[in-house]
């Protein structure tokens, strides 16, 4: 019998607000799904979209972006100049076809550790359900074999 | 008098005057339905200047090659509207001096060559304006719509049928007026963001990066589409994004040389449908 599927999820936070959330469901010993990676940030101002292009690269089947509330940025507005850019990058990914339910955008404060974890799970549910993300690891395939000419 | 040796008497009584110190317009190419760049330096030299329907290229960025206008003197071009566009938006990010640019400004209706009046980039304002009251019109394509229909997986066995072609030589780059990065991303190897062979999967993070990059820059002069050997339409991912841009920000970029880039530039209430 085949293993059931995991997905490996890659979650972009910042310190400041989410990766502190993501501390607090710790210490209130919430549990939630053990796919998701977290690298946390400076800031979402510091999330290039070469992140997650990078981390489906590396074969992530989902990724998740999250930081500060508007108006609660710790450098004041990165995540006003984090939000623009994303919503750009969301509509180059619609238009080449990545599918938008596999990267996912929130925000989640320090106060949130409920939340957090809740959201957690809930992408971890849905990535699990829409199933590896076979389009992006067969052009991960054909990197490993010599360029065809 | 033709409006090509019109522009050839404006050039001369330019460089003979002193106003400027080069003119960067169009000679004839290696075919009959192709142009070249023309530099010129002397007002002998504007003998061999071109000006018809076939001078579509968008000229503005040799402008940014590197020491051309670091004497502080003045260099005309000739510039369709786009070009007008573009140069606004390198002087909105400091890569040039507005006030050292004299245009000459032309447009083109099917097979007719018609001039545009002034002298520098903000005597064209009106002109400008004009295009962005008609850039949703103007911004559709038939091809966008279509594509937009298919779902994802389709859309993505497109994009992977066109960039499997790629062959990365960067010619999109190259001609692209907006790149000017002295270190472009795929040059970097610290890491190394894009694969640099020509498989897909680096074929379609290159281009999906360069139209990021493009996104709310993009005057669609077309020149990369022109450039890419292997004919990549690069011009519809360009489009979709200043689509994007326009319809979410109400940004058309190089409106002015003050206008701020869309990227590094926001508002409180910027819509966020999409953030959970």
């Amino acid at each position: 019998m085949s293993e059931p599927f995991e997905p490996k999820i890659i979650a972009f936070v910042c310190t400041y607000c989410t990766y502190a959330g993501a501390d607090l469901a710790g210490t209130s010993r919430l549990k939630y799904a053990p796919n998701v990676r977290i690298i946390r940030l400076p800031c979402t101002g510091r999330i290039s979209p070469m992140f997650i292009l990078k981390a489906l690269q590396k074969g992530a089947d989902g990724v998740l972006v999250s930081g500060c509330h508007p108006g609660d940025c710790h450098f004041t507005h990165g995540n006003y100049h984090a939000r623009r850019r994303w919503t750009v990058f969301r509509a180059l990914l619609e238009f080449t076809g990545i599918p938008l339910d596999r990267v996912k955008f929130s925000w989640i404060s320090a106060a949130e550790g409920a939340k957090f974890a809740e959201f957690m799970n809930s992408v971890t549910e849905d990535i699990r359900k829409l199933g590896p993300f076979d389009q992006y690891k067969e052009l991960i395939k054909e990197t490993e074999a010599p360029a065809t000419l | 008098m033709t409006i090509q040796e019109q522009y050839k008497t404006r050039v001369r009584e330019l460089l003979s005057s002193g106003t400027v110190k080069m003119v960067i317009g169009y000679k004839a190419g290696t075919t009959a339905d192709r142009r070249r760049p023309l530099f010129i330096r002397t007002p002998e030299e504007a003998d061999q200047l071109l000006l018809d329907s076939a001078c579509i290229a968008n000229l503005s960025g040799y402008l940014i090659a590197e020491g051309l206008l670091s004497d502080e003197k003045r260099v005309g071009i000739f510039l369709k509207p786009d070009g007008i566009r573009t140069i606004n938006i390198l002087a909105a990010e400091a890569q040039l001096n507005i006030e050292q640019i004299i245009v000459l400004g032309f447009d083109i209706t099917g097979q007719e060559v018609t001039a545009l009046q002034g002298e520098t980039a903000g005597d064209f304002s009106a002109l400008i304006e004009s295009i962005k009251e008609g850039a949703p019109e103007a911004l559709k394509n038939p091809l966008i719509d279509q594509l937009e229909q298919l779902n994802p997986k389709e859309r993505f066995a497109y994009w992977q049928a066109e960039f499997s072609r790629c062959i990365k030589c960067y010619a999109c780059r190259q001609a692209c007026p907006m790149c000017y990065c002295r270190r472009c991303i795929v040059d970097c190897n610290q890491p190394q963001w894009v694969n640099t062979s020509s498989h897909t999967l680096g074929n379609f993070e290159w281009n999906i990066v360069r139209a990021f990059h493009l996104s709310g820059r993009c005057v669609g002069c077309g020149n990369c589409d022109r450039a890419c050997p292997v004919n990549i339409p690069l011009r519809l991912i360009n489009a979709r994004m200043a689509q994007e841009v326009l319809g979410s920000f109400d940004h058309l970029a190089g409106m002015s040389d003050t206008q701020e880039p869309v990227l590094a530039s926001f508002k409180k209430d910027d819509s966020e449908t999409f953030i959970l």
